[in-house]
């Protein structure tokens, strides 16, 4: 047994040391702010020569495993909307559409979640009736442009860590047959890679010819990274921006093939930019005027036909370019719940809105009586099984 | 935290009743405990009494001896009595239904959840253990602290009772660093109030007090110490009480309770009785009318009474212990409402056990005069029974004769024998933890909780030829000879089969056995995404590729179909973005290929003790068919 001065003493310190560490107060965090990153919803719509297709949340946004993505249709030359979300896989994780306006097949993939790690896939050729399952055996990018298919069937996945994989076929990707075309660290080391000082890729695309492009962000300002992989080399085929986009960090949101060459959406700074290519590779841009939009303010975009490109902003602000070249043009304010739009048959434009099982569509009216806003037209009630994927 | 949370209910019916009849099955053994020792210890005293040579007075000489010993002393009492009774409350506390599957996620993981990173890392490896064993862990804590109480409370002097404090401070240490998170010390919002700094440091500090030597009790230096220490520590609490920006001054902030007043109108929401749920909520209300002066009173208080308990004079500190008892019991009633009502109450907090360890203080301050023992017996008070009562030839070896230990045991104190009974309740409950936290998979009561029960059977599996995920054919008549662990998995599924994949390739790897013995095979459940490419995917995505016996078979929709018809497995295609649906089963077939059992295989939460759980349950089936044929 110790002795009564040795447990004295080691009362003593334990209470010294006891009082110390229970009056110390608790450090505040450290680290600084990040800068602002773009980050580009999922929600989009994009046209190929079937008709015209959306991606767009529903259910309960509460809870992910309660939200379930979904695809509408819309047949070329219809009005009515119709629910072709693939069957076989919970799409909580998102889903990517990858179509040309020229491709005539959809090619569809789940993003993963909760404890799916890679990907599946699903293509129609038949506007959606029948899907026929694929595979990619890697986690798909959290982007709406992850995807791309060549009008000759030919297939780009971008993956979460930043590389690309090719499928030469439609046969091909749906079979599970892909290889690495590029990863982000060869990408931003090829010299077009090194002179952006690529930080990420965001989308991919099939530019003329069925080159496959990529794109993303750079470090150096003013500059758009657009890439055309030709003949094994990666090659710069961004836009040059106007000067006065050189002091900005340049993000593409967005890539699609459009006629005759490619569509790009940029973020410089606060302003958005469209831009054009008609060449092969990419060249031969036009820049569409900027349009204001503070970082963070975008939340959803995408490409529709003849070149014409939408973007909603915070605050239901809503732009629209009708086409290759064209100017921004601002819509009225869209109906609340609206994710998507989408370029309809005789150049309308509607806004596609959920609110929990209830996907609405409302059109642009240009009559009189309407004085050119939005008036509800058709209502779909999707069977969402809450809680099957939780 | 990874790990702690089981993610089950606490309330589930499995778990409760498990736990129950654990400590009933425990508290039988303990009667039996102290039954055998009762009765060693009469049998030999009666045997004394009738063997020719013994010492048939020696037995009174040693009373004798203790009864010229000076009385206890007055402080060392209050602490021995005051947190032995503390413990058995604690140890029934610890008895409550919810507790065994309750306490990892609703005492524990809160309370580390504020505090700092390496705290919750050291906690949740604790918290995992209790998550994996849950019945044993919480028998154990039952037992450990009723066996605690009851040895501070039966051996009142000697080593035994030295012992006894020794134990309270080892087990007050485990309960303060795993149980409470270092009482909070780490994270934000320390306050005297609330509670800081954790109640069972202070049993500890208690139980270190109660080991000393009891001559240290004869002078007031023991007091002055403590009071001294307790007095820096209030101050201490004064200066984080009055300290700005922590929310104490403030009755209101932003329209909402002020820390204090919130603190309490949360409690006051919880379950208890109305009376004292209307109480606490009024006690909030006037809080947050009245934030400044109720922080002032507080700090001036505390600010007193550390400077009072400082100056150790006995007449000054009096007055402290009054206002320091009615200014404690307040707070236990109004903030701490009683530290065990409005959830899984573990003890009743910090204010009982403060207000007697200063009590003590100053019942040490000033010691009763103790009588001067006409010898000096200090070795009787410190032993048993004296030395010429055990040893009867004198040799060390004879000491343990059965003769010698006879009269070892009948001269033993009946307070040694029920501090020994005392021992014999903790070790009842740590031993089974003990071995429980060896074994490194979860109990398999988890699994049994989520599945309920399973189905034995005695029917010849259904038959079926499929593909495995390398190309080949598959039969069933080609896997007799081997026991099978079978179920049915959506290679695409998000949720439940990549858990139920891990919970059978785990089963395997405890299973130990050779790939010849048995094989763990899962046919696929999607009618859509049904390819080899995508079981091979599967595995690959669960490390399953890798499982020299794993199978994982497909086959056509139609060939499917039929198998999943004679397992009587439904599987559909839901719309609108959701999984395609089945049951999660798993059955066991035997050698002969016949079905032994059914079990649901649903994972539940799928935490890593529930998954560890069905591990087990599987290879335990898969065993006990391994042994029957």
């Amino acid at each position: 047994m110790i002795s009564s001065r040795a447990w004295l003493a080691l009362l003593g310190a334990g209470l010294s040391v006891g009082l110390a560490v229970g009056c110390g107060s608790p450090s505040a965090p450290a680290g600084g702010s990040s800068p602002p990153v773009l980050t580009v919803p999922l929600s989009t719509s994009l046209v190929t020569a079937q008709g015209t297709w959306a991606v767009l949340v529903m259910g309960r946004s509460a809870a992910s495993h309660n939200n379930f993505w979904q695809l509408f249709f819309q047949p070329t030359g219809a009005i009515q909307w119709s629910l072709v979300t693939p069957e076989g896989v919970a799409d909580n994780g998102g889903l990517v559409a990858a179509g040309g306006a020229t491709a005539t097949s959809l090619l569809v993939g789940f993003r993963p979640s909760q404890g799916l790690a890679f990907s599946p896939l699903a293509a129609s050729s038949d506007a959606g009736k029948n899907w026929t399952p694929g595979l990619l055996d890697a986690q798909l990018a959290d982007v709406p442009g992850a995807l791309a298919i060549s009008a000759s069937g030919q297939a780009l996945a971008l993956l979460h860590d930043g590389s690309i994989e090719e499928a030469p076929t439609a046969a091909a990707a749906t079979a599970g047959h892909w290889s690495r075309l590029s990863t982000l660290g060869g990408l931003a080391a090829s010299a077009p890679g090194r002179a952006c000082g690529l930080a990420g890729v965001e989308a991919v695309s099939f530019g003329v010819g069925d080159t496959p492009m990529a794109a993303g962000s750079c470090a150096k300002r003013g500059v758009a990274g657009v890439f055309a992989e030709t003949g094994g080399t990666w090659q710069a085929a961004g836009p040059v921006l106007p000067a006065a986009f050189g002091g900005d960090q340049v993000q593409v949101l967005g890539l699609a093939s459009a006629p005759d060459g490619t569509a790009a959406l940029m973020a410089a700074g606060a302003s958005l930019v469209a831009a054009w290519s008609n060449g092969i590779g990419g060249s031969g841009w036009m820049v569409s005027a900027a349009l204001a939009a503070p970082a963070g303010t975008v939340k959803a975009s995408g490409f529709g036909p003849g070149g014409s490109v939408w973007v909603l902003l915070a605050g239901g602000r809503a732009e629209v370019i009708g086409g290759t070249g064209g100017a921004w043009q601002a819509l009225p304010d869209v109906p609340a719940g609206t994710q998507v739009l989408a370029r309809v048959a005789g150049g309308g434009w509607e806004a596609l809105a959920a609110s929990g099982s209830n996907f609405s569509v409302w059109q642009l009216g240009t009559a009189p009586a309407t004085g050119g806003s939005w008036v509800r037209g058709q209502l779909i009630v999707v069977p969402i099984e809450y809680g099957s994927s939780g | 935290m990874p790990g702690m949370n089981s993610g089950l209910n606490p309330a589930d019916p499995t778990l409760v009743s498990a736990f129950r009849s654990a400590l009933l099955h425990q508290g039988a053994i303990a009667l039996l405990i102290i039954a055998f020792l009762w009765l060693v210890w009469a049998t030999a005293r009666a045997w004394r009494l009738t063997t020719p040579g013994a010492k048939p007075a020696s037995g009174a000489r040693a009373r004798a001896r203790r009864a010229e010993r000076p009385a206890e002393a007055r402080a060392r009492w209050l602490l021995r009595i005051g947190f032995g009774v503390l413990w058995i409350i604690d140890g029934i506390l610890q008895a409550q239904p919810k507790m065994a599957g309750g306490l990892a996620t609703q005492v524990i993981e809160p309370t580390a959840a504020a505090s700092p990173g390496w705290v919750q890392h050291l906690v949740n490896w604790g918290g995992t253990s209790w998550s994996f064993h849950p019945i044993q862990a919480g028998a154990a804590s039952v037992w450990i602290q009723v066996g605690i109480g009851a040895w501070l409370l039966v051996a009142a002097r000697g080593r035994w009772s030295r012992l006894a404090g020794l134990a309270s401070v080892g087990w007050g240490l485990v309960v303060w660093v795993f149980g409470e998170s270092f009482g909070g010390i780490f994270a934000p919002g320390l306050s005297w109030l609330t509670g800081a700094p954790g109640a069972v440091l202070i049993y500890a500090v208690a139980g270190a007090l109660i080991a000393l030597p009891e001559d240290a009790w004869r002078s007031p230096r023991v007091g002055r110490l403590l009071l001294g220490g307790i007095g820096v520590f209030f101050i201490g609490m004064a200066v984080l009480q009055a300290w700005p920006g922590r929310g104490y001054w403030q009755g209101t902030l932003g329209g909402q309770p002020g820390t204090l007043a919130g603190m309490v109108q949360q409690m006051s929401t919880t379950s208890q009785p109305h009376f004292l749920s209307s109480l606490l909520a009024s006690f909030s209300s006037f809080a947050a009318s009245n934030g400044f002066a109720v922080n002032l009173v507080v700090v001036i208080v505390l600010a007193g009474l550390g400077a009072v308990f400082l100056t150790g004079n006995p007449r000054l500190v009096r007055y402290a212990v009054w206002v320091g008892a009615v200014f404690g019991l307040a707070d236990w009633v109004l903030v701490q409402d009683f530290g065990f009502l409005g959830g899984l109450g573990t003890d009743p907090n910090s204010m009982i056990p403060l207000i007697l360890l200063f009590s003590a203080g100053y019942l040490a301050l000033t010691p009763a005069p103790a009588p001067v023992p006409a010898s000096a017996p200090q070795e009787a008070a410190e032993a048993p029974a004296a030395p010429d009562e055990v040893v009867v030839n004198g040799s060390e070896r004879g000491a343990w004769a059965p003769r010698a230990l006879g009269g070892k045991v009948a001269t033993a104190s009946a307070s040694s024998v029920a501090a020994l009974a005392a021992l014999g309740v903790i070790v009842l409950g740590a031993a089974p933890m003990a071995s429980a936290a060896a074994n490194r998979t979860a109990d398999p009561i988890l699994a049994l909780a989520i599945a309920g029960g399973t189905t034995s059977l005695d029917a010849p599996a259904p038959d079926f030829a499929l593909t495995d995920q390398n190309g080949a054919t598959v039969t069933q008549a080609s896997l007799r000879g081997k026991v099978v662990l079978m179920t049915f998995l959506d290679p695409v599924c998000t949720t439940d089969c990549p858990i139920i994949g891990q919970e059978f390739k785990q089963a395997g790897v405890m299973l130990g056995v050779k790939d010849s013995d048995v094989e763990l095979v899962a046919i696929v459940a999607n009618p859509t995404y049904r390819g080899v490419e995508f079981t091979q995917a599967f595995d690959r995505e669960e490390g399953l590729n890798t499982v020299g016996n794993w199978l994982y078979l497909t086959g056509s929709l139609s060939a499917l179909g039929k198998v999943w018809e004679a397992y009587g497995v439904t599987v559909e295609n839901l719309p609108a973005g959701s999984m395609s649906a089945h049951n999660d089963l798993a059955v066991v077939i035997d050698r002969s290929g016949n079905i032994r059992d059914e079990l649901p295989a649903d994972p539940g939460p799928g935490t890593t003790s529930t998954r560890s759980s069905f591990s087990v349950l599987l290879s335990q089936y898969a065993r006990q068919a391994l042994a029957d044929s």
